[in-house]
This record gives C-alpha cells, structure tokens and sequence, in this order.
C-alpha cells in the first residue's frame, strides 16, 4: 500500500472509493468523521437542543450512524438528545436476531431505546401476513407498515427529527429505480437531504454521501457489531434491476455513486409534467397517495 | 437500512411490477385495419399489415418532425449518416417525405454526412464501405459528405476535409493511434468515450455551420437514446440531460440537433427497410467489452430491457421528455456548450466530494488547526459538473 494520503508517515491500508484517496487506519477515521459533521453542519440537519430519534435496524449503516452521531455530538457538542427507534416487522430469522444487536448498541452507547412492533401497531407479524398472502408484495406491505411505524414511533418519543442510515448507494439506486419505472415526483424528491413526512417530523439522512463500502470499512475497523443479514424478501423488480445495475456501474468507477446523485439533485422537471400531489389518508390521516392508504386499505 | 416505501408515498401495484414482454394476441388480423393478414409484431404485442405497418412508420416520423415546428421550408438540413438500419430508414423517410405530392410534402433540403471512423478495420475494408455509402447516398439522390474523424481532429478547417468521392479522403492506419492520442491518456475508459462524444457532437455542429445548414439530424432510436439518457445521469450531466436524451439538442444559438427516430427501435426500422428492399451497408462492429465503460454497460443494459421489458425503455424515454433546462442560464460550459447551473446554497454531491478529497489531503496537524471551517468549496469555472474532469 502508498503512504497516507495526509502525509501522516504511515502506511495506508485502504483506498477511498470515493475520492480514490489512500488513507491509514486513523486518518481514515478522522476523514470520515469530519465528513458526516460536514454535512450535518454545512445542511444545517438538526438545530442545537433538539431530540433525535435514530432509526435503528442493528444492520450496519444504522450501527455506524448511531456511533458516529454520538461521537460527533460530544465532540463538537451539537447539544442533541440521542434516542434509539426500531422497528420489529416480526420477520423470523431477521428482525429478531437484528433486534438483539441493537440491544447491544443501546447498551454500548447508552442511549435509550424504543422498540415499535406491528404486532402491537397492526395486530399482526409479517410472517403472519406471508401466510396469509403469499410473498408477493411483501416488501410493498413492509414498506408502507414500517414508514408509519417510524413515524408514530417518532411522534411517540416527541423527538423533532428522525435521522435515518441511507447512505450514497442507497440514494443512488433510488434515482435510478425512479428513471426505470418514470416516477418523476419521486425522483425529483428522493435525492433530498431532509424530507418531511406530511406530519412535522422532518426525516434526516446525515449518511447521504457516504458510500456503504465505506461504512462497511468504518465498522470493520471500528470492530462495531451489527447484524449482517439482509431481509429474507426480495425487493421489487425495478429496484433490484437498478441495484445490479448501480453495483456494475460501481465497479467500473466508482465516481458514478456521487455522479448519479449530483444529477438527481440537478434534474429539473418540466413545469407542465403533470406530478400526483401529496394528500392524506382518509382514515388514519398519514401522508398518502390515495384516499384510503394501503395499510388500512 | 431496508429504505423501501420510505419516501412517503406507497409503492402501488402498478409501479411495482416491471411490465414483462406480452403475448400477441389470438387474433389473426391487422390490430389496425383489422382486415389483413399481419405480417410484423411490434413490442411483442401488436400486429399489423405490410400496408397499415409502413403507413403507420411514416406517420410516427413525419409527427415527430412536425410536432416541433422547427424546420421552415428550404432550411437546410444534414443528416448523419453512421451505416446500419436506422440510416437507411431515415434517408429513405426523408427522400419519400420529399417526394410526395400532397400539402404533406417535406420542403428541407437534406446534405448527408457521413464521419468515418471504422479504424479497427483494414484501409482497405474501410474504403470499401466509404464506396458503398457513397452509392447508397446517391441511390437517394442526395449530396453527400465523406470525412474522416481522424482527419477533422488533426486539421482546424473542415472545409478541406469534406469529400464528394470516397477515393478523395485519405485514410491511414495510423489513423487509430491519432484518435487515442488527441485524448488524454490519464482518463478512464468512460471519461475517454464522453471526451470524444462531445468532440463528435461539437465536430458536426461546426460542420453544419460551414455547410449552411441549420439542422441536423441524427440517426440515434429509442435504445440509443435511452441508454444515452442513463449515461448522462451516471456522468453528473442531470441538468443537461434534455439536450441529450430529447427531440432536440439547443445548446447552439445557430443550428439545432434532431432526433427523428427517436420513437423508434431497431426491428421496426429492419422491417421498414426490409419491406422496402432496402439493404444497409454492413461492417464488422467493433469488440467491446460491456464493463470496461459506462457506455457500454448502458447499452447491454438497455439492450436486455428491450427484449425483456420493452414498456421499460419506453418508460426512460418519457422520463427524459418531461426533464427540462429549467430557467434560463446565462452562462455555458467552456467545453460541451450546454448552459450551466447556478450554484445554489445547498450542499451538494460535487461539494461533499470537494470536501472527502480535501479532508483526506490535510495533514493531522493542519487537521486540528483548522477544522471544516478551513474548506473553501472551490468555486469553478466555466466548466460544467461533467467536464470538470476534462479540465488541465
Ligand atoms: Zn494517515
Ligand atoms: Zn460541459
């Protein structure tokens, strides 16, 4: 490996996808750090004194976004109170293995912890709505039940932000899952740093311009533990075309992660496209793109 | 972090699924007149007639020219030529769109254009289609144009490289090694294709101007399109992706690039010339290697679309329809022409990028002298986001 790129002395033991820096174990930690007070400073993500919950899964961006949040809350006293959410869909095999890791983190990083299940919001598990229905749509259910869950979790815990671990390649798959499928609200909205959810708690993503090899890196060197699994149900068509699709890209140059998100932050849409407009549901009153949505449909 | 149905709309039904290819149906007659035999099925589903098919294929190509309303009679038109279906197809859509005696005649005056580059073929393979072309050209009876890429990027006049005769252009087998050394060397694979993409956009523009002509027409389909669409979100180019992926490219004030058969796809355009006797002049296609370049990889990506999802390529397409330039900049990139964006308040991917490469460079002791406040997004010249890396 060539020296550090900051001209530490030492060796390097790893490349940045992102910059194609070569950076020590330390230096490493210091850029990536710096990096996400960068984005959290320079968007202006959370105002000092605020509650935050962090959406929590025990997979490895949520991990890394809970440690790195409370590291860069004390060191640069954001003044921010620190909450846990997560959410257990009742997925035997994932959620319950994943929970108890972010039982762990709860515990490694002090911070409390609120667990909503859909067995308690709904009245089911997801694997009891698999019996029912098949695996078809499994995802879409999950989606929609999980979104709401947060939110009433969030409105719960009275946090004002909810900071979620989507990272660069998340958001880049997500412009090219919208260009696949010619949803130009969602492309136009996906790229968004803060999104708000039709309820006043503004979601916040702080590892938008992190890329998940990095995370993946950060963690490994950090020894953090998360729960590596991914879920058991496959993602719908579009977005599983767009993520083979990003992970060519990537390996041909991996640039083309920050690229599609500049473009997706540039696009503009035609002012006479027709676009849906936001509204609510007509029974439970969450943000909605029909009457009724589909968790009471 | 499972992100799905997190951006507050549900995903529906409809949007979830990709369309896969559908079925002819059982009916055995036109889907249009609903009297003939068919004898084509297009998007794998419809079927038509060798009458309401050919009728059906100049309708799509005069609607497209006619939607915009951009040409006025006698403007002069040129016409790329780049050998294969969709060139014929186009030169004999223009030569029967002239020929007509109705009010719906065309009234331009086409000048064809065609740009050899063939250069992994030998000098003499290369002469043989610069021949064929020329006789096929003329079979329309238009005037055409023969150069050479290689010609045009070593000379500064294009004046003295357009060629009646395909015995007048010279070619050379150094000819490669002069392409591959007027780009830098330092570029990936991608950033080469992209250099010289521009080079060829901005080569027939001039070309245009010397010819008088304020049109162009470019022979690119719905694959080509589509793919090029994708490309230029991988490459940062958003803000500018109407120019390429749309009926026409504006970034010049004087001549104006067409896609007319960007509706169209390769079968289609097979047939239209097959039912036509008409035979494209044919080459061996260069080998290439689809993950060495995001071009390429966007081409066999599109490709399988096609065949599998053909609705999904038809989705990219209207995608790019409903992008614009947005308002109205004032200033345009020093290398590809198109308009700049203003830099807004907001943080974004070229900034946080500035910042990794910034942060990673800073020595542990500037480090803790100078926290993030010491980073200065460097304001940058009159280069767009996607040629920022063409920059010396
Ligand atoms: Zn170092
Ligand atoms: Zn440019």
């Amino acid at each position: 490996m060539p020296p550090c790129s900051a001209q530490c002395g030492k060796n390097a033991i790893l490349k940045r996808p992102k910059t194609g820096d070569t950076l020590c174990k330390e230096c490493f930690f210091e850029a990536f750090e710096n990096e996400i007070h960068f984005t959290i400073t320079r968007a202006k993500l959370f105002k000092p004194g605020s509650k935050v919950a962090i959406a929590a899964s025990g997979g490895k961006d949520s991990t890394v976004l809970a440690y790195v949040m409370k590291l860069l809350n004390e060191k640069y006293d954001y003044k921010l109170d620190l909450v846990l959410l997560s959410i257990d869909e009742g997925i035997t095999g994932y959620r319950d293995d994943s929970l108890d890791t972010v039982k762990q983190n709860r515990d490694d990083y002090g911070m409390p912890l609120k667990i909503m299940s859909y067995k308690d919001l709904y009245g089911w598990t997801m694997d009891e709505i698999v019996a029912e229905i098949g695996r078809k749509n499994n995802c879409t259910f999950c989606g929609v039940f999980r979104r709401q869950a947060l939110d009433r979790g969030a409105a719960l815990l009275n946090v004002d932000y909810l900071a979620t671990g989507h990272n660069a390649d998340d958001i880049a798959e997500t412009v090219l899952m919208n260009i696949l499928r010619g949803d130009l609200a969602r492309l136009s909205r996906c790229t968004s740093i803060i999104t708000d959810s039709g309820d006043g708690i503004p979601r916040v993503k702080p590892l938008k311009y992190t890329y998940e090899k990095e995370i993946v890196m950060y963690a490994y060197f950090r020894k953090l533990v998360y729960f590596s699994t991914e879920c058991v149900f496959a993602p719908n068509a579009y977005r599983g075309h767009a993520r083979v699709l990003l992970k060519d890209l990537e390996k041909i140059d991996p640039a083309v992660i920050m690229n599609i998100i500049q473009s997706g932050e540039s696009l503009k849409i035609n002012e006479n496209a027709n676009m849906p407009t936001l509204q609510k549901c007509t029974r439970c009153g969450y943000v909605s793109s029909q009457d009724v949505c589909k968790a009471c449909e | 972090m499972c992100s799905i149905g997190d951006d507050n709309f549900e995903e529906l039904d409809n949007l979830k699924y990709m369309p896969a290819k559908e079925k002819p149906s059982p009916f055995s007659k036109c889907n249009k007149c609903k009297e003939e035999i068919p004898i084509v099925v297009l998007r794998s589903k419809d079927k038509y007639c060798r009458k309401c098919f050919l009728a059906g294929a100049t309708h799509k190509f005069k609607a497209t020219l006619g939607k915009h309303k951009l040409i006025r009679p006698n403007d002069r038109v040129l016409v790329i030529h780049k050998c294969g279906h969709p060139s014929t197809a186009l030169l004999h859509f223009i030569r029967s769109g002239l020929d007509l005696e109705t009010h719906k005649k065309l009234r331009f005056e086409p000048v064809v254009l065609f740009i050899e580059e063939f250069t992994h073929l030998t000098v003499t393979d290369r002469s043989e289609i610069l021949k064929a072309i020329e006789k096929e050209v003329a079979c329309f009876n238009f005037q055409v144009y023969l150069t050479s890429l290689a010609k045009l990027i070593t000379t500064n006049s294009v004046e003295t490289e357009l060629h009646a005769n395909f015995d007048r252009l010279e070619m050379d087998e150094d000819d490669k090694n002069v392409i591959t050394k007027f780009v830098d060397q330092q570029l990936n694979e991608t950033n080469k294709n992209d250099f010289l993409n521009i080079t060829r956009q901005k080569l027939i523009v001039k070309i245009a101007k010397h010819l008088n002509c304020k049109f162009i027409f470019t022979p690119e389909i719905s694959n080509d399109v589509a793919s090029q669409l994708l490309t230029d979100i991988s490459l940062g180019r958003g803000s500018t992706v109407s120019l390429n992926a749309g009926f026409c490219d504006s970034r010049d004030e004087t001549v104006k690039i067409l896609r007319p058969l960007r509706l169209f796809d390769l079968k289609e355009l097979a047939f239209y010339n097959h039912l036509n006797s008409l035979e494209p002049v044919t080459y061996r296609k260069r080998d290439e290697n689809p993950y060495k370049s995001v071009q390429q990889l966007m081409k066999k990506f599109v490709n399988e679309l096609q065949v599998n999802y053909p609705a999904t390529v038809t989705t990219i397409l209207k995608t790019g329809d409903k992008l614009s330039l947005g308002t109205k900049p004032t200033n345009k990139c020093d290398f590809c022409n198109a308009p700049l964006e203003e830099e807004g308040p907001e943080l974004t991917s070229a900034e946080s990028t500035q910042f990794s490469h910034w942060v990673s460079t800073q020595t542990p002791a500037e480090r803790r002298l100078a926290p993030e406040r010491a980073f200065n997004n460097p304001t940058c010249d009159n280069y767009c986001f996607g040629c920022r890396k063409f920059r010396k």
